[in-house]
């Protein structure tokens, strides 16, 4: 039996008093292509910073093609043929193609740069590599990110790696993008390369990949082929916990209708939008990148316009000419980067508790900052947020804590209709399982609330129902009780219509890497 | 994203673009057309070379500045900076007459004012680079600490000198070109060659726009930020040479040339293709700069009111280059 191309073994990291990794291994064969799947906070990401040489890891080995490797750095690691395509395109916009490809090993003349070298040789890679022509003397900035990714990759390949590792390499791409890559990837691994593939969509893994090692909470729960297991097993395993105490969900009956979409529609990005809202009722929406489903929930704050068809809140139609408009007349808003417009973060916890509603706590102009503070306390308590006092920085706190300030600024405010943009992203699960109590209490106490989430299962758990949109439509409405992960998938991706992944002009090319 | 804005945000940025661009260049033609046809001798080949000379000290400050913004990042407030770079001039002038009064050698005159401008250089690179300030506030506070040197040198007062060297350069001529006009297209041209063709420069472009990418290549960035400071002090130490030839020795007041050469390395960002700062445009920058002056003054026109029309320039340039990158951003 030949030593593997890549294997890790009893991996342990720790960070403080967190265990990020305890005892992983990872095992990949050479020539295959092999996932590495798991949650946020799972360990994926500590996992190949220990692999680039980035962390060290505290206890555990590294062995390549049989070689164990101690006290490694990044460079010794890509001497050794391990190369990364990281999720950011790490390329910088104002060079050209030539440049990014070749940058840092540039093809010189005696001390100068020979340019059009570099970009005639770019353009013979790439023709030869993907079948693809890039328009001449195109700059990064202007390729799409699909294109960056190949130029990624095609810069990795002049390295003659051995391994390639694909963080997260599908995140910023549309469908068509994503199959083109599958695609590249399969070519890469049939020209004999091994392939580390790391992603959370689990289609992408169950299609792409020979083997796939799950993580959770640090440890490799399983090493499973995807051909004989269901990507709903690989899911279970992967969370590993009964959905319902995860979801805190209490049966609430809809009231009447507080906001109502007819017919809505802007530009490209969606059209004919029939949507409404009850009291009580906590709305699921979701949909894929493009989907339109981020851009009507744009619109619902304030930052795109509508160009057709009418919003009507409590019966009157409304226009939400901008965020300030949508909050003054009672919608809270809480955007998917909090860090950017749903937090101050230098502000403290109070300052941003009472941003929303300063006026109820002004006399003649003035604040009163007793009220301001007993408010502010009975949130923080009310919350469960974690904090040192009213006074700290909300900067200081974790994500998920500043995503429980976010929405608690809303909370005294009696709103009626609350819009959450992705609110669990990046928070750790005790966290979010707070979040989702606090959207449950928000729809018993009365409130409408639309949920926009990727996150498929949290949907299905919090929502009463939830909507799927396609290519700038509804697709379908689910009621959330009677749907799973993967029908709700099969709806966004429009899986229904019979697109089959893998048309991508690679050719099954014999030349040999460079 | 909506698909509409998707669609339309190239062509609005792609017009954007062209705008400037075309732009840029077709109003530097408007005015050397205007100036030519109302400023009497504009065109004049004496004249022309006179521009030239007379550009020679902004025009090399304004390279070094230019070296430091690639290097830096173009961001005006976080990016690269170096407010320094005029006291630096005033300084190493003021060195250069005091060993050259004080009796050294050519050689060494030269080579220790050179090492001053070096030095100030190295400051700003280790304020920026090790000790992380935003060069905005460590250039001015390096600014000041060496504009507070050479008042401690030269008493606040003139030091004339003079030596072969600068007489060369104040009244050297060659192919009726004077030697300042020569200096000015020599250092044009190494910085040229060193910033536009070779792996250094295309490293220090990515160092200033995207160090994670930098980083992740394997480049170190902060040497590569030290680096475009050291450019930028001896930048200072060759421009106080021209300034020492043209005005025979030390004079006061080199700060006040800081806002031009502001101008002139943004303005050079908008004769480039890709809108970043390089040493080609920097170079027109400064010609148009000078053909502004010169025909102000042929045409009698107070002189403050260039200082009027860089202000404007500066707005300008900076706030179109800013705000097409904001578009760029949310692509």
């Amino acid at each position: 039996m030949t030593a593997p191309a890549l294997h890790l073994q009893g991996i342990s990291k720790r960070f403080g008093v967190t265990r990020a990794l305890d005892e992983v291994d990872l095992r990949v064969e050479r020539g295959s292509i092999h996932g590495l799947v798991g949650e946020n906070g799972a360990g994926k990401s500590t996992l190949i910073k220990v692999l680039a040489g980035i962390h060290r890891a505290d206890s555990g080995t590294l062995a390549i093609d049989g070689q164990v490797l101690r006290g490694f750095g990044p460079r010794q690691i890509e001497a050794l043929g391990v190369h990364f395509i990281h999720q950011e395109r790490l390329l910088p916009g104002s060079f050209t193609v030539g440049e990014a490809l070749f940058f840092c090993h540039e093809l010189r003349y005696g001390p100068f740069l020979r340019r059009r070298a570099q970009d005639r040789e770019a353009a013979r890679l790439l023709r030869e590599y993907f079948a693809l022509e890039f328009p001449p003397g195109a700059l990064v900035s202007e390729l799409d990110s699909a294109q960056r990714q190949i130029l990624q990759i095609t810069r990795a390949l002049l390295a003659k790696p051995k391994i390639l590792v694909f963080d997260e390499p599908s995140v910023s791409l549309v469908k068509r993008e994503v199959d083109q890559l599958l695609a590249i990837i399969r070519g890469l691994r049939d020209q004999g390369l091994t392939i580390v593939y790391i992603s959370h969509y689990l289609q992408e893994i169950e299609s792409l990949c020979d083997r796939v090692t799950v993580l959770r909470n640090g440890r490799t729960v399983a090493v499973v082929d995807p051909r004989s297991t269901s990507t709903a097993q690989v899911a279970r395993l992967m969370v590993n916990r009964d959905v319902g105490e995860m979801y805190p969900k209490t049966v609430v009956t809809p009231g009447e209708v507080v906001l109502q979409l007819k017919g809505l529609g802007a530009g490209l990005a969606y059209r004919d939008i029939n949507l409404s809202l009850r009291r009580g009722e906590v709305v699921g929406l979701t949909g894929l990148v493009g989907s339109g489903a981020k851009e009507l929930l744009k619109s619902l704050f304030g930052l795109v316009q509508p160009e057709r068809g009418s919003v009507h809140l409590h019966g009157q139609v409304t226009r939400f000419k901008s965020p300030r408009d949508a909050v003054r007349k009672g919608i809270a808003l809480v955007p998917e980067e909090r860090r950017i417009h749903g937090v101050a973060p230098l502000l403290s916890v109070l300052e941003n508790l009472t941003l929303a509603g300063l006026s109820r706590f002004t006399r003649a102009c003035l604040l009163n900052a007793a009220d301001e503070a007993r408010e502010s306390d009975r949130l923080i308590a009310e919350l469960g947020i974690k904090t040192a006092g009213h006074d700290t920085a909300v900067r200081h706190l974790s994500g998920g804590n500043q995503q429980k300030v976010a929405l608690g600024k809303w909370l005294g405010r009696d709103c009626t209709v609350y819009l959450l943009d992705e609110p669990s992203v990046g928070i750790d699960i005790g966290a979010k399982v707070e979040i989702y109590r606090l959207i449950s209490r928000l729809a018993r106490q009365g409130a409408a609330v639309l949920v926009l989430s990727s996150d498929l299962p949290e949907l299905i758990g919090i929502s009463d129902r939830i909507l799927v949109m396609h290519r700038g439509a509804l697709a379908a409405e689910f009621d959330a009780g009677q749907v799973d992960s993967d029908r709700l998938l099969a709806c966004a991706t429009g899986a229904h219509e019979g697109t089959a992944p893998g048309l991508c002009p690679v050719r099954e090319t014999q030349h040999a890497l460079v | 994203m909506p698909w509409s804005e998707i669609l339309a945000q190239p062509l609005a940025r792609r017009l954007g673009l062209l705008v400037l661009r075309r732009g840029s260049s077709g109003a530097f033609l408007l005015i050397l057309a205007v100036l030519a046809v109302t400023a009497p001798n504009f065109l004049s080949p004496g004249n022309i070379a006179n521009v030239f000379a007379q550009s020679a000290i902004l025009g090399i400050l304004a390279f070094g500045l230019t070296c430091v913004v690639i290097g830096g990042g173009s961001n005006v407030v976080a990016g690269g900076l170096d407010l320094s770079l005029a006291a630096n001039l005033g300084l190493c002038a003021a060195v250069y007459s005091s060993l050259n009064n004080a009796g050294f050698d050519t050689v060494q005159a030269i080579g220790l004012t050179l090492l001053c401008g070096l030095a100030v250089g190295a400051l700003n690179g280790f304020t920026v680079v090790v000790l992380r300030l935003p060069p905005l506030l460590a250039t001015l506070a390096s600014m000041n600490l060496i504009a507070g040197l050479e008042l401690v040198l030269t008493q606040n007062s003139v030091l004339p000198t003079d030596s072969a060297l600068l007489d060369t350069l104040a009244m050297g001529e060659w192919l009726q070109v004077p030697a300042l006009a020569w200096m000015l297209l020599a250092v044009a041209l190494l910085l040229g060659l060193l910033i536009q063709h070779s792996p250094y420069g295309l490293r220090l472009y990515a160092v200033g726009e995207y160090p994670e990418a930098a980083r992740a290549a394997g480049l170190r960035v902060g040497l590569y930020v030290f680096s475009s400071y050291l450019i930028a002090g001896l930048c200072a130490g060759v421009a106080a040479f021209c300034s020492a030839a043209y005005f025979s020795g030390s004079t006061t007041g080199s700060g006040d040339m800081l806002l031009s050469v502001v101008a002139i390395a943004f303005l050079g960002v908008v004769f480039s293709r890709r809108l970043v700062a390089n040493i080609p445009g920097t170079l027109l920058a400064t010609l148009l700069l000078g053909f502004l002056i010169n025909g102000f003054q042929l045409l009698n026109i107070a002189s403050f009111w260039v200082n009027g029309v860089q202000g404007v320039l500066i707005l300008l340039v900076v706030a179109m280059s800013s705000a097409l990158r904001k578009e760029e951003g949310g692509l």
